[in-house]
């Protein structure tokens, strides 16, 4: 009797089983039926050939799509302004932005749960193995700042990545600590608790900036901490995490005392809540501010390093009036798409980004402050693209 | 009710301080649950509405602004796929643990075992199950973030919900009636659709009001499951991000743009007056049945 | 009618037979469905009932499978170590016990556990006293025109959405408990055992005290609704005997009220604890989502485990070898079990209680 009933039961969780799975298999064939007939827009379609620009860039038509993007908050800005602007030429395609950390942008990516990551950080040699098919496509060029908290104190506060680093290890926890007085003649500090923030959640900004710390101090957070887009960071008290960059700002912003990494398409925001940023020490020593000649010194000194898959840290140059953290800002593509249609709608909107009289104008890169990238890299970036399929 | 009258004459001061205490402390104690409430309803419609606009709720959500029309349809569909997938599977799961399932009276016994299960899986936390989705239906069944594994994932989180709800509503029907269709010569199965679950419909109804109402304030399970997305829901089950109404307010409200405040606030306020509507409803119901009852 | 059906004859015009024959066919198949509604009504309810079984067989299996490498790996560690490492995805992979990761990684999940304890600690010893006397006052001393808008009130708060409860308490609740309520409590602590842990700093109103307040709002509602069921099962006749004798509400309530739904209350009380254990959103917005952190004083940051996986678990796939999934997905089995045993006791309390005759008023 009770075996009766154990057999009856575990053939119910079977049958339950196979009902799920028959579920499945109508649903699917739902989905593909639905999805051809999906996209109902009314406005007129602009163009119907492949606009050509003097760069030698070819922004493909694209087909009818709904495409997502998700990843980097730096890049996120970038995004929103791009995507309207690219929709209003291409009224058949629509673009899904979401500001989720690069963290999410490298993995989703990976995963195939978004069409289009963005990243700030590259892809490691443990993802390139795991995931051969990943592009890192370079379509910007982006700049952090270290944002701080001090009221009354308006002017640039200099940093190094000794200092830095010595403030995320809990080991410098006030503003008139005498290493920063030493590199700050002049500036009075006030004597206030330092609150650093960090990412919670996965970070090219923590890539970037924990890359710094690590090459300016190749023995100490370069050998304790190392970099990434996640890190483990040295417990220190009242340290705080913040979601985005967004958080980071916010959270700077109620807590007075704080010091936050935070990307450069987010000044406006960072400056407009009172907040300020510092000048930081580059690779020759000298300490210099996030100014666009700046920006442009040290990408100049990269563009011809740069290879052919996108893949390189511009952290740190040897350029006497480079400013020290600049990088890439990638998109992370599958090679291998799953329809044709949705590869031709995303290498068309990755076209259109990186064409210099397109996304990459400065009447859109301004916005956020982002450098434009050098023909040789955009050129590159072509290539990359063209693999798609 | 029981009679509450002024402590004896005879108490000593003692008690009667102690009785003062303990009547303050009680109402004190229903200020701090009560006040609370409000002070959240408030604050989040007091922050709402000096932004609110009305095109909010027809307005597709652009970047981190815009309006919330794809998310207020998405979480439409969230909750009818919830009502068609939990509905079912709950009702009959209550059904059948209080009607069908074989009374042994063993401690062991079969029906014991899925009882327990219900009453364990009710304990499980939705992130687990957001998660288990993300590993086994996103990613490992390639279906994408999409409809089908968010409401999947949803109707678990709420089927042992809808099964205790309806099993308590079953038990309240009278044995009489059952004996009484027996007698007729009814069909059980019959007799169950025709009388005991009509006479139960009300507690039933109830039960799944209140489960759309979890499920539509349910966060952490849809934002592996769902994703997010500008456009309207479209007919497809899986391969479409869906978006919903709980994720602008996760996702915006520590970012420093004015227009991405607002829009958290305003999909906090919408949030709250879909689970009021919900509940409202779901106490009509109660009220209308008892007032049956009381003739 | 069904021999309509049948006597057919010689038709002339095939399409109406056909038809009626269809017709008839559709009222058997029908009559038959009907003959045998009972079975289809047990084998459903079979199956549908089987469904909790089923997803927490899978669940475990799922996160199970997911989690074997942490397992292996990080061993005792994981519930011990306090560091939760993900190493350097830059740097290189290394293999122990045969499962890559990258080198430097390993998990410590105990920061995390010891969180989440101590967050549903505090909700739960903050909520079970509100509630109660919340429940009292609803049941037992108000009139039935006020006590049942208030209760309404209570079933709000139970609906409100966590992420919006997520929201009023980082942007509302956190900074004026940060600005006005704890330096006040911080600044006049002595320094003894316990009251030590409420000195300063005061941090910024994310942290372990702030997540516990909010917590144990968001369980009140459970155990005070569950209560008041309670209360309101226990028969009026001792209840009034003992007003009769001369005790006092606050007597008849200790000595006659409390005595009769003992258990009920403990279990209302787990169910609350299982909510606190297990909630993520408005956790992962006001503790300040810490994964190494155990707070020093109660106002410090922390986190929690669901905490940590809604915020770590889309860029954990950044781990090309997997193992940071992993080590969440074991996170998150720890989780399922702590949640699973807080509800298995609270079960068998009720039902050992049960067995001894403890008066737990039931309708029927």
């Amino acid at each position: 009797m009770a075996r009766n009933i154990r057999g009856t039961w575990i053939a119910a969780v079977l049958l339950a089983v196979g009902l799920v799975a028959a579920a499945c298999g109508s649903a699917s064939t739902t989905s593909t039926a639905a999805k051809s007939a999906s996209k109902s827009s009314t406005s007129p379609t602009s163009s119907t050939a492949s606009s050509s620009s003097s760069t030698g860039v070819t922004v493909e038509t694209p087909p009818s799509a709904s495409l997502t993007e998700t990843g980097s908050t730096l890049l996120y800005p970038l995004w929103n302004i791009w995507a309207p602007a690219y929709e209003q030429k291409y009224p058949q395609v629509h673009l899904t932005t979401a500001g989720t950390g690069s963290g999410t942008g490298i993995s989703d990516a990976a995963t195939g749960t978004v069409d289009i990551g963005s990243s700030d950080a590259y892809l490691s040699t443990s993802q390139k193995a795991a995931h051969p098919t990943l592009l890192n496509i370079p379509l910007g060029i982006s700049v952090q700042v270290i944002g701080y908290n001090l009221p009354g104190v308006t002017a640039h506060v200099k940093f190094n990545g000794k200092i830095l680093a010595q403030i995320y290890e809990g080991k410098i926890t006030s503003w008139s600590a005498p290493a920063l007085k030493a590199i700050n003649p002049g500036l009075t500090l006030p004597d206030i608790p330092i609150v650093p923030l960090h990412r919670s959640d996965g970070s090219g900004d923590t890539f970037i900036f924990t890359q710094y710390l690590s090459k300016q101090t190749p023995g100490g957070w370069g050998t304790n901490v190392k970099y990434g887009t996640t890190v483990t960071w040295p417990s220190v008290s009242g340290a705080l995490a913040e979601q985005g960059n967004g958080g980071m700002v916010t959270g700077c912003k109620k807590t007075t005392g704080c010091i936050a990494y935070v990307g450069i398409s987010y000044l406006s925001q960072l400056l407009g809540d009172g907040l300020y940023y510092g000048e930081l020490m580059n690779g020759s020593g000298n300490y210099v501010l996030p100014t666009s000649s700046a920006v442009a010194a040290e990408a100049n000194y990269f563009t011809a390093k740069t290879p052919a898959d996108g893949t390189i840290s511009l952290i740190n140059g040897p350029v006497p009036t480079g400013y020290p953290i600049i990088n890439y800002e990638y998109a992370i593509v599958n090679t291998q798409q799953s329809s044709a249609s949705t590869a031709k709608a995303i290498r068309s909107i990755l076209e259109w980004a990186i064409t210099p009289d397109n996304g990459n104008s400065s009447k859109y890169l301004s916005q956020v402050s982002f450098q434009p990238l050098p023909p040789k890299v955009v050129a590159q970036s072509v290539k990359q693209i063209a693999q798609i399929k | 009710m029981a009679v509450i009258g002024e402590p004896d004459r005879s108490a000593t001061r003692s008690r009667r301080r102690r009785e003062v205490v303990f009547r303050m402390s009680t109402l004190v104690a229903l200020v701090l649950v009560v006040g609370p409430a409000a002070w959240i309803l408030l604050g989040v419609v007091l922050r709402a509405l000096p932004h609110w606009r009305w095109s909010v709720l027809v307005t597709p959500t652009q970047g981190a602004a815009g309006g919330l029309s794809n998310a207020i349809l998405g979480t439409l569909a969230l909750m009818a796929g919830v009502l068609v997938v939990a509905g079912t599977l709950g009702v009959l799961a209550g059904v059948f643990l209080s009607e069908l399932a074989p009374v042994t009276g063993r401690r062991w016994s079969v029906t014991g075992i899925l009882h327990s299960a219900t009453d364990v899986l009710a304990g499980v936390p939705s992130i687990t199950l957001g998660f288990v989705g993300y590993l086994a239906l996103v990613l490992a069944l390639h279906w994408g973030y999409s409809l089908l594994p968010a409401v999947l994932v949803l109707s678990v989180m709420v089927v042992p919900y809808i099964a205790k709800s309806t099993e308590s509503a079953l038990r309240q029907v009278p044995t009489s009636y059952r004996e009484g269709a027996e007698a007729l010569g009814m069909r059980q199965g019959y007799a169950l659709r025709k009388l005991v679950l009509r006479s139960a419909m009300p507690g039933v109804a109830t039960g799944l009001l209140i489960a759309l109402a979890i499920s539509s304030g349910e966060t952490a399970p849809l934002l592996y499951t769902a994703g997010f997305t500008n456009t309207l829901p479209k007919a497809a089950l899986i391969h479409h991000p869906v978006a919903y109404l709980t994720y602008p307010v996760w996702n915006f409200y520590d970012y420093p743009t004015p227009a991405a405040h607002y829009l958290a606030y305003d999909a906090a306020l919408v949030l709250l007056a879909l689970v009021l509507i919900l509940l409202i409803a779901a106490r009509l119901v109660v009220a209308r049945t008892q007032r049956y009852a009381d003739r | 009618m069904a021999i309509l059906g049948g006597a057919t004859g010689a038709a002339p015009p095939a399409s109406p037979v056909k038809a009626m024959r269809r017709a008839s066919l559709a009222r058997r198949i029908a009559t038959a469905g009907l003959a045998h509604e009972s079975r289809v009504w047990k084998i459903g309810g079979w199956l549908a009932a089987s469904v909790p079984l089923g997803s927490l067989v899978f669940i475990l299996v799922v996160l199970g499978h997911k989690a074997w490498p942490s397992v292996i790996v990080n061993g005792t560690h994981f519930f011990t170590g306090s560091a939760w490492k993900p190493g350097s995805t830059y740097g290189t992979t290394v293999h122990t016990h045969g499962f890559a990761h990258p080198a430097g990684s390993s998990y410590g999940a105990w920061p995390l556990i010891a969180g989440t304890l101590q967050t549903s600690a505090i909700a739960v010893v903050l909520a079970v006293p509100i509630s109660l006397g919340a429940a009292f006052a609803l049941t037992e001393r108000l009139p039935g025109w006020l006590s049942r808008p208030l209760g309404f009130a209570v079933e709000i708060l139970a609906g409100i959405p966590s992420v919006v409860i997520g929201l009023w308490g980082v942007l509302t609740l956190g900074p004026i408990l940060a600005q006005d309520v704890y330096p006040a409590i911080a600044d006049h602590m002595p320094d003894v055992p316990v009251l030590s842990y409420f000195r300063n700093p005061v941090g910024h109103g994310e942290g372990l005290l702030t997540t516990g307040l909010v917590l144990g709002l968001m369980i009140v509602p459970i155990i005070t609704a569950t209560t008041c069921d309670l209360f309101s099962q226990v028969p009026p006749l001792p209840k009034e005997g003992g007003l009769a004798l001369g005790m006092t509400d606050a007597e008849v309530a200790r000595r006659v009220t409390l005595p009769w739904v003992r258990t009920g209350i403990i279990g209302a009380t787990l169910l609350g604890l299982g909510r606190a254990l297990g909630e993520t959103m408005a956790v992962a917005m006001i503790s300040g989502a810490a994964l190494n952190t155990i707070s020093p004083n109660v106002f410090g940051t922390m986190g929690t485990i669901a905490a940590a996986i809604v915020t770590q678990l889309d860029s954990s796939f950044t781990d090309g070898t997997g193992f940071a999934t992993s080590a969440l997905a074991e996170a998150a089995v720890v989780l399922v079990v702590i949640t699973v045993l807080a509800n298995l006791v609270a079960r068998l309390i009720i039902a050992r209680s049960a067995r001894h005759g403890v008066p737990v008023g039931r309708a029927g």
